[in-house]
């Protein structure tokens, strides 16, 4: 498929906007911080800033390569920003699904936040420089599976109207059938190949909002359940496990993958849990507070054809 | 059923994560009732199925498992309630994952077995062992434990020779 | 000793080694990832991608065994790795930035301890620079007093000329040695014109500056400006081909098991947390002005130093865009 530019003129609003506001909540001390992206140095780099006064509110802004989840620095992982007040904070439409799951495991309260919600036609994906300009071929492949462009249930979301979404290949649907139908022994090789480059950063854990345990089961030595050597063994255990306690939880920011210095596809293990999730039990994550998960709770009726 | 006399090639090994209320209990009648069943069953004992973390079953792997056994209550015998409702779903959604990954899952089992089916117990175990005896060993968890990360790829059969030789 | 290869001749060469057995390793795409990995044929070289971590994983891997027990009734077999089996390398196509760290880290891995495991392959090793042709925003050796032809580090040097090939420069007698082993495959320096370098648009630092700086200032608000949105992880300085710490695990079960070596990194919460429970570092502010002292004042106390080579990767991957040379850059402004 052809690449085709995707329209982001409205990102430029959307800043005034959010600096505007930002700066309203802060002088009338509606918040004490808000959590929200500005321009970093290199062409077009964007990066996370905590802003507490006017003048750092005044470089907030947004663009598509405001790429970051800022949900993550709400959560217990997080112990640097104060939490002694409300706090405001950006969020695209992705990033919400993952700060109302916070809110559904009982992390974050609702009446500590003021919500800025973004209108969003896409982020860039990781592999291009921050500079490019936002097109079919360059955009994340999360926003092409996305229906949550306008975040609902926010504070404040600016005035603009959403360019209409182009259609693309759906990569992550693609690969996971791709996937699915080899055998489980060409599935291994492939995954085999994948994990032997980690090298257990945890880049994907720390920037993912539902990795907020104080101390990671991966982390601990006394028992000791995964291997921390980041050789194939260890890898592939820690892989397991991520996508087991992110199943049913992950709201699909596709952070880990972004993050991950190998161009680990750690997504695809997500959606795919997520489809089986949605299959199983009809969950989806979305911009209702649940209070239970599909893995936390249950029915009588769950499948048990497996079972015997 | 009759003590099999035969001798195999190969004997998987099989560990029976279960619940200490129903299935453990169940084990025990059929010893008890003198039946018998294959002495590849290794048996790990828990408070109930909702106690059995996914990564146990991993681990079991990693340590040379041929085969998985999860058992436990019947939906609503749980001892504490609900375990086995919350443990239904998490090993629907786990063996999703182990089979995305790779692994064939014919090698893991889940079952339900109260503590008066002493037979399925048996029979269970049984069908497990056999099957799994078809299937050979597990090797993927195992190769994969012997494999070291020296810098990077080792990727000539010289190199790995004078690395196996270190 | 000065001399001139083709590119055909820069592959037969390296074919020609690895038909002789010997370990090359240069930058190739290991599952669509640039990384600096053994080659099995000479047409597996890509030169004009930064591989993704640094060459100091030729000595210094991600993880190595460096011990191993094994235990039979009441008898323990410990079984030492012997470094001297390391095979002899060649690494080829190394960047300036890379090949500059490796002397940085000759000073701390023959300190106080020498650490066999490092020396060994270091010594065994012969490192090919390559001068560098494309570089991006994120690149700042110019910054830190290095350049795109900096030849620190390398025994051999290859400058890429117009019109294909490379003038060859060796610098110590391995250098010349691997010159000597095929010296029908090099010819008389050429005097075409160089290619055109890279240029990083980036002022020099003035480390002299930054460190007094630094010395001055452990407690300063910078830190929690910059570092509190620092997500933790160990991405940064994995990348780095300067970062050298490591942590020694013991994995296996009681019948056996082995001593491995693993990188370990100050942005970890994990790093500095005592089994008492109590962290001296106990916010990421704090570990990552570790990060930035250790790199520009630390390592200048102890070695007269720095620990940077401005490859620029930690740029380029840390998550939440800490930009360490926008960092020095604002300590240098002070
Ligand atoms: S970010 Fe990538 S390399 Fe780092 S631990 Fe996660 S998967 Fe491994
Ligand atoms: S600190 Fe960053 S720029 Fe400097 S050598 Fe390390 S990775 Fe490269
Ligand atoms: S900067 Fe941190 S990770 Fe790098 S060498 Fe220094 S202490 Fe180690
Ligand atoms: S500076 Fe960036 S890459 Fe380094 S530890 Fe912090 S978040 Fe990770």
């Amino acid at each position: 498929m052809n690449s085709q530019l995707i329209d982001t003129s409205i990102y430029a609003d959307i800043s005034r906007f959010i600096r505007d506001e930002s700066l309203r909540i802060l002088l009338e001390g509606e918040v004490i911080a808000v959590v929200g992206y500005a321009a970093g140095r290199r062409k077009g780099s964007v990066q996370p800033i905590i802003a507490c006064d006017t003048e750092s509110a005044g470089r907030l802004m947004f663009s598509q390569a405001s790429v970051n989840n800022l949900a993550v620095y709400l959560t217990k992982a997080k112990k640097e920003i104060p939490k002694s007040g409300k706090i405001g904070i950006v969020l695209k439409g992705c990033d919400l699904k993952a700060l109302v799951g916070l809110i559904g495991e009982s992390q974050l309260k609702r009446e500590d936040l003021y919500l800025i919600g973004v209108p969003c036609s896409g982020v860039l994906a990781s592999t291009v420089h921050p500079a490019t300009e936002l097109a079919t071929e360059t955009i994340a492949p999360k926003c092409l599976e996305c229906d949550a462009h306008l975040p609902t249930g926010c504070d404040f979301v600016p005035d603009v109207a959403l360019p209409p979404q182009q259609k693309s290949d759906l990569k992550y649907a693609v690969e996971i059938a791709r996937l699915e139908a080899l055998t489980p022994a060409e599935r291994w090789a492939y995954w085999k190949e994948q994990f032997s480059k980690c090298i257990k950063c945890y880049a994907c854990r720390q920037v993912c909002p539902f990795c907020f345990c104080e101390q990671c089961l991966c982390d601990r030595n006394k028992p000791q359940m995964v291997e921390t050597t980041p050789r194939p063994a260890g890898n592939t255990a820690w892989h397991i496990v991520r996508a087991m306690h992110l199943a049913g939880r992950c709201a699909g920011c596709a952070e880990c993958e972004r993050v991950c210095p190998m161009d680990i596809p750690l997504n695809l293990l997500n959606r795919k849990m997520a489809k089986e999730l949605k299959e199983l039990f009809d969950y989806e994550p979305g911009f209702e507070v649940n209070d239970k998960g599909p893995l936390a709770s249950f029915t009588d009726k769950d499948d048990q054809s497996f079972i015997k | 059923m009759k003590p099999s006399s035969v001798k195999y090639d190969f004997e998987p090994k099989i560990i029976a994560f279960v619940c200490t209320w129903c299935t453990y209990a169940g084990a025990d009648l059929a010893g008890t009732s003198r039946m018998q069943y294959p002495s590849n069953v290794r048996v790990l004992k828990f408070p109930c199925t909702g106690r059995i973390d996914p990564v146990f079953i991993l681990k079991a792997f990693q340590q040379g498992a041929d085969g998985v056994l999860v058992s436990g209550c019947h939906p609503g015998d749980c001892h504490y309630i609900a375990g086995n409702f919350h443990a239904r779903r998490r090993f629907a959604a786990f063996r999703k994952l182990l089979e995305f990954i790779g692994v064939d899952l014919n090698r893991l089992q889940f079952s339900w077995v109260s503590a008066a089916e002493g037979g399925k117990w048996v029979e269970v175990v049984t069908d497990l062992t056999e099957r799994v005896r078809e299937m050979g060993p597990m090797v993927e968890f195992k190769e994969l434990a012997l494999e070291e990360q020296w810098s990077g790829a080792i990727n000539t059969p010289e190199l790995k020779e004078t690395y196996n030789a270190i | 000793m000065r001399k001139y290869i083709s590119r055909q001749n820069l592959n037969t060469l390296i074919d020609k080694l690895i038909a002789e057995g010997r370990r090359i390793v240069a930058p190739r795409m290991t599952a669509g990832t640039p990384l600096y990995e053994p080659l099995g044929h000479s047409g597996e070289m890509i030169i004009d991608q930064l591989p993704r971590r640094s060459a100091k994983e030729a000595f210094f891997p991600l993880c190595e065994e460096i011990m191993s027990y094994e235990k039979s009734g009441q008898q323990v077999k410990l079984t030492d790795v012997d470094p001297s089996r390391f095979p002899e390398t060649i690494l080829f196509a190394v960047r300036p930035c890379d090949a500059a760290a490796i002397p940085v880290l000759d000073a701390v891995f023959s300190w106080d301890y020498k650490d066999e495991f490092f020396l060994e392959r270091r010594r065994k090793t012969t490192v090919v620079g390559l001068a560098c042709t494309t570089a991006d925003d994120a690149c700042f050796c110019t910054a830190v007093g290095l350049s795109p032809s900096d030849t620190k580090g390398s025994d051999l040097f290859l400058s890429p000329l117009e019109g294909g090939g490379y003038n060859v420069e060796s610098f110590t007698e391995k250098g010349e040695a691997l010159i000597n082993s095929c010296s029908d495959l090099f010819a008389e320096e050429s005097n075409a014109a160089y290619i055109q370098l890279a240029n990083p648009q980036t002022e020099a630092f003035d480390l002299k500056k930054v460190k007094s700086w630094l010395d001055e200032h452990f407690e300063d608000q910078l830190w929690d400006g910059i570092a509190t949105r620092c997500v933790g992880c160990g991405a940064c300085a994995f990348v780095c081909p300067a970062c050298h710490c490591f942590d020694i695990v013991d994995e296996g079960t009681e019948k056996a098991g082995k001593r491995r070596k693993n990188w370990d990194a100050c942005g970890f919460w994990k790093f500095t947390h005592h089994a008492s429970g109590h962290n001296p570092r106990d916010l990421q502010p704090k570990r990552y002005r570790n990060r930035i002292m250790h790199k520009f004042k630390y390592y200048d106390d102890k070695f007269g130093q720095t620990l940077c080579t401005g490859c620029g990767r930690c740029v380029r991957i840390c998550p939440v865009g800490i930009d360490i040379a926008a960092i020095v850059e604002e300590i240098n402004q002070k």
